[in-house]
């Protein structure tokens, strides 16, 4: 989940309301699916739940959301229709980084405080939103020094330029491998042969995104009122979101935005147009579908207003049903439940009652989890001390120490080789234990019940639940859990048969594959005194497994 | 005193009557005539008496008795000490030291020190290298010493009493049992401390409290088989004695916990789900609706399995009905996510990361309207393990189904959970944010000792969701994860000690699964 760090002083003076406190405030978040993670002076960091929603990653997004719920919506963007400035698209860059979005901003100087705050913005929409920049990301500029229209091209890795934060020149390559915001993205543009720049007209480099910005015109200082922002991506909808969302950002600060004509050649993919997009995602329910929904019965007014104070700026009734257009920085309207939501969220959940379901249904556990309930008290009365294991593993333990005659199902992409495989038995769970408890009261008898991994010949995988026991003590042995499962079988009313078994992992002539009813069920004997030795166990050890369903009976 | 201190051991009893009917003895007549096993139960009895009271002691007086030490019992062996052979040698006509030395019944030294003997006491006399015996001296101490001590202890006495020996004789035995170096002695001389006892007052009380009645220590068949007991009184145990360990099987006590959620929710009418731990990307992610793009489902949050291994594919209906509800909506009211949904994605074999997962399978099986599932589901995240975070941890999951399902059942429902599933007091429900429910709702409760904490999420399943599965209700969603609630009822702060391998970490944690998930009972 998104966290940002923000001023309180900036939250309310942005939202035109008084700091109500922190217990209030707590209240107020529910409006933007936000909770408190840690309050300490002016500095207040707040969780965001919502991951479908990025305008409210911000200072701006949050004042804006306690803003018109307190005074209904507004206008955003109202200014940017027209415009003389044009972006021209590459074709070159379609398979790197087709689609670029870009606006200007003036009026409003951002000091010292407030640069951070966009650099934040910024920085956070890139990382969560823009997937670390892969799917978006944006830079800001000093306007008046750009001169339009400005290129979106493709550039050979040798081209030259000064990136932000360096003395000299170098080639886009070299800005890859030898600074440090190249190599944490590089493999961003991984097998490019061309590299994306943005370069104005006069032939300057204004950035090599989503890398590096230049020294010039990509360094924005405090005071510097008139700023062009641009956004680059691989998805159309993320860049043009993520540019409207720094659009309005940047109005409610006070400056105007003034659009740009994005151009691309034709067949691209990306559609030329003006930026920054005003998404309009419209929606529209009936009154039944709300009360089905919420459980209540509204009057359109109530929906309609419930509606403005989420900043709707248009919700039209029409008979027995609501349109509602979300304001134009979101872009998560794809169904009229998103809708009834926003109007459930806009009245506080607080101000729905309670019910209870009607209507009969019978409780009824799994029959297997039934049989494993009237399996473990079998085990518990012969004396077994019940485990539980993870169910991830390591092919060392898993397969290697304890010489498994079948390999386990491993992970493609294991976060550790510790937690590499699925297990395929729970026996070396159980041997597990035996090598950590040396010094607990001898003799141990364990088991555990539980899920395992088998894959069949043409690697199908399927769960399945397996009983297996474990006796260890300086007199263990195959007595020892025989004796187990002619309890477990009497009882079960199963019939057992041993026959001579051949398995790595026991002693040759003290292991038996068990037949149960007449099935294959699984094997018992003696632990090989080579798997005890890789297992760091000192004393003998008889264990058994199987299929816990063969004692369906 | 009370009378169950009072209570007497039937050897206690046997000693008390004893002294009653003859008052003042000695501990030796006791031994003798009391009729006591063995003088260990006499021991143990009168201490136990003398503790309480019940005996007293009236004198004690001190008795020495003599035994033969190794040199006396080698004289015995050979039939004579050296000084009365000396003696008999010296009548018999020797007439030198030197002579008698060549009998080797005894040592030249001892010899030589039965000589100097004899001289002392005056009964033989030096003339040059000669010896003669002094003419008149028939009564020597020596002879009396073998008449009196060494001919009874050969005719089977143990031991002496001292007292009862001649004055010569008892001074010559004190002379040669020396202290010390007893390894070279001819006498021992043992001192003796006999005791006389009493019965007190308390102590004839007990006697009538106990007379005509046995006190019964082991309930033996015996016992039961003669009817013993209907006479006696069964002895009193103390009851401050720490009881011993003992060690048996027992079920895992987070098994336990999860076993007592388990039947709760059977108790309010679910019917319980099950399903595998490792789940297509399809019903894992692609039937909840959660777009193929997005962030959860990414390489670092989900676990794939290795090339070659695969999971049964969904059914080719509800495939292409989920790709298009992704794509464009169609059969969902929806306009969908609006990406190229990839069909081969959807095949691809994850651990299952969320047990919402089963709920889609069951919405896909026909299930029951109104119809309430549960399923407890081992879920598999992308985490590194520490103390707040396994490699696979428990949820409980459900969904209830119903024509007339709405947000404020959904609450009713939560609210159900939070007092009969958690033990809380108090809750609150707050918009939350989960990619396949709308509206979406998360529950806080409030924790006696942390205060809110989070307390599962829900939802009505988003219409993409139910609709291309086939279900044209309203579904009511939940989910809930069990381990940290584990842990605060069990008073564990490492997620890690819930499968422990450490047996002696695991025989040492509490077992209360009646105690609910705030760690209240009810």
């Amino acid at each position: 989940m998104p966290k940002v760090d923000l001023s309180r002083k900036d939250l309310f003076t942005l939202a035109g309301i008084d700091d109500p406190g922190d217990a209030a405030l707590a209240d107020l978040l529910s409006l933007v699916k936000g909770e408190i993670d840690n309050s300490d002076g002016d500095r207040l960091k707040i969780e965001l739940n919502d991951t479908n929603r990025p305008d409210l990653w911000c200072t701006e997004g949050i004042a804006r959301a306690l803003r018109c719920h307190a005074r209904g919506p507004e206008k955003h963007l109202s200014s940017a229709n027209r415009t003389d400035l044009e972006i021209r698209v590459d074709g070159s860059l379609e398979e790197v980084r087709p689609f670029v979005a870009a606006f200007t901003a003036c009026g409003w100087a951002p000091d010292e405080k407030g640069l951070e705050s966009l650099i934040q913005v910024q920085e956070k929409l890139a990382s969560s939103f823009g997937r670390n920049r892969k799917t978006a990301a944006a830079g800001f500029y000093r306007l008046d020094e750009i001169v339009f229209p400005v290129k979106y091209r493709g550039a050979s890795p040798d081209t030259r330029y000064v990136p932000l934060g360096e003395d000299g020149e170098m080639s886009l390559r070299e800005v890859l491998g030898k600074t440090d915001t190249g190599r944490e993205y590089a493999h961003i543009l991984e097998g490019a042969s061309v590299y994306p720049v943005i370069e104005d007209s006069s032939g300057g480099i204004l950035s090599f995104p989503p890398i590096l910005n230049s020294r010039g015109t990509g360094r924005v200082r405090p005071g510097d009122s008139n700023l062009f922002c641009e956004v680059t991506g691989t998805d159309w909808n993320t860049v043009q979101l993520m540019a409207t969302i720094l659009a309005c950002n940047l109005e409610d600060r006070g400056a105007v935005i003034t659009p740009i004509r994005v151009v691309y050649p034709d067949g691209h993919p990306g559609r030329t147009g003006l930026c920054p997009v005003r998404f309009a995602d419209g929606m529209t329910a009936t009154m039944d579908d709300i009360e089905s929904i919420l459980g209540v019965k509204l009057e359109p007014g109530e929906v309609a207003d419930a509606l403005r104070a989420m900043d709707y700026p248009e919700v039209r009734i029409d008979g027995n049903s609501v349109t509602g257009v979300m304001p134009p920085y979101r872009h998560d309207g794809i169904h009229m439940a998103d809708m009834v939501e926003d109007i459930a969220v806009s009245l506080g959940y607080g101000s729905f009652e309670p019910l209870l379901p009607g209507g009969f249904t019978r409780g009824r556990s799994s029959p297997l989890a039934d049989l494993a309930d009237a399996v473990r008290l079998l085990m518990v009365g012969a004396g077994f001390e019940e485990i539980l294991r993870p169910v991830l593993t390591g092919m060392e333990k898993a397969a290697v120490r304890t010489r498994a005659p079948e390999p386990p199902v491993a992970l493609a992409n294991p976060m550790t080789a510790e937690y590499g495989v699925v297990r395929n038995s729970l026996v070396p769970g159980l041997l597990e234990v035996e090598s950590t408890s040396a010094y607990a009261w001898y003799p141990h008898r364990i088991f555990e019940v539980g899920e395992v991994l088998r894959a069949d010949d043409e690697g199908v995988c399927a769960t399945e639940i397996f009983l297996a026991g474990v006796v260890c003590g300086n007199e263990a042995n195959f007595g020892d859990v025989h004796s187990v499962l002619g309890h477990l079988c009497l009882a079960r009313d199963v019939t057992l048969e041993l026959k001579p078994g051949d398995d790595p992992r026991f002693v040759p002539g003290r292991c038996a594959g068990i037949v149960m009813d007449g099935r294959d069920s699984g094997v018992v004997g003696e632990v090989h005194p080579a798997v005890l030795e890789a297992w760091g166990i000192t004393r003998p050890v008889a264990a058994f497994e199987i299929r816990l369903d063969s004692l369906g009976g | 005193m009370t009378a169950e201190e009072r209570n007497l051991h039937p050897l206690e009893v046997i000693l008390l009557s004893f002294l009653g009917k003859n008052g003042k003895s000695t501990e030796k007549e006791i031994l003798e005539r009391s009729g006591l096993p063995d003088e260990g139960s006499y021991r143990r009895a009168v201490e136990w008496l003398l503790s309480r009271g019940l005996v007293r002691e009236v004198d004690r007086t001190e008795r020495e008795f003599v035994r033969l030490g190794p040199v006396g019992r080698a004289n015995l062996d050979v039939g004579s000490t050296p000084e009365t052979a000396l003696l008999r040698k010296l009548t018999d006509g020797v007439r030198t030291l030197r002579e008698a030395q060549e009998d080797v019944t005894f040592d030249r030294g001892r010899w030589g020190s039965a000589f100097g003997a004899l001289l002392k006491d005056g009964l033989v006399r030096k003339d040059g290298d000669g010896v003669e015996l002094v003419p008149g001296m028939h009564e020597d101490v020596f002879s009396r010493v073998w008449k009196h001590v060494y001919l009874p202890l050969r005719e089977g006495e143990k031991e002496l009493e001292i007292s009862t020996l001649p004055e010569d004789v008892a001074g010559l035995v004190r002379e040669r049992s020396p202290k010390r170096g007893r390894g070279k002695a001819e006498f021992q001389v043992v001192t003796v401390v006999e005791r006389s006892l009493e019965i007190t007052g308390e102590g004839r009380k007990a006697l009538e409290e106990a007379s005509g009645r046995t006190t019964i220590g082991a309930i033996t068949p015996e016992v039961l088989s003669k009817g013993s007991w209907k006479d006696a009184d069964f002895r009193k145990y103390a009851l401050d004695i720490p009881p011993a360990r003992i060690h048996t099987g027992r079920l895992h006590p987070y098994k336990q916990f999860l076993d007592t959620v388990r039947k709760r929710f059977v108790s309010l009418g679910f019917t319980e789900m099950e399903g595998s731990v490792a789940e297509s990307e399809f019903w894992n992610n692609d039937a909840l609706f959660m777009p193929q793009f997005h962030p959860a489902r990414d390489i670092h949050d989900v676990y794939h399995l290795r090339e070659g291994y695969t999971v049964p594919p969904p059914p080719r209906d509800l495939l292409e009905n989920v790709a298009s509800a992704h794509e464009n909506g169609e059969g969902t009211g929806g306009r969908g996510w609006g990406y190229p949904f990839d069909r081969k994605m959807a095949l691809k074999a994850v651990m299952r990361s969320q047990g919402t997962a089963l709920s889609a399978r069951t919405l896909a099986s026909g299930p029951e309207i109104p119809g309430k599932y549960f399923g407890m589901a081992r879920c598999f995240r992308y985490d590194q393990v520490d103390s707040t975070h396994l490699p696979d941890f428990f949820q409980v999951e459900g969904i209830v189904l119903g024509r007339d399902m709405t947000l404020r059942h959904l609450m009713g429902l939560l609210g159900l959970f939070a007092r009969e599933i958690a033990g809380a007091r108090d809750y609150k429900f707050l918009p939350g944010y989960f990619p396949f429910t709308e509206p979406s709702v998360e529950m806080h409760i409030l924790h006696p000792r942390l205060g809110w904490i989070e307390g599962g999420g829900a939802g009505l399943f988003r219409p993409e969701v139910r609709l291309p599965l086939g279900i044209d209700v309203p579904v009511i969603a939940w989910g809930l994860g069990l381990d940290r609630m584990a842990m605060l009822a069990m008073g564990l702060d490492d997620i890690r000690d819930l499968v422990t391998p450490d047996l002696s970490r695991l025989r040492s944690m509490k077992v209360k699964p009646d105690r609910l998930l705030t760690g209240r009972e009810e």
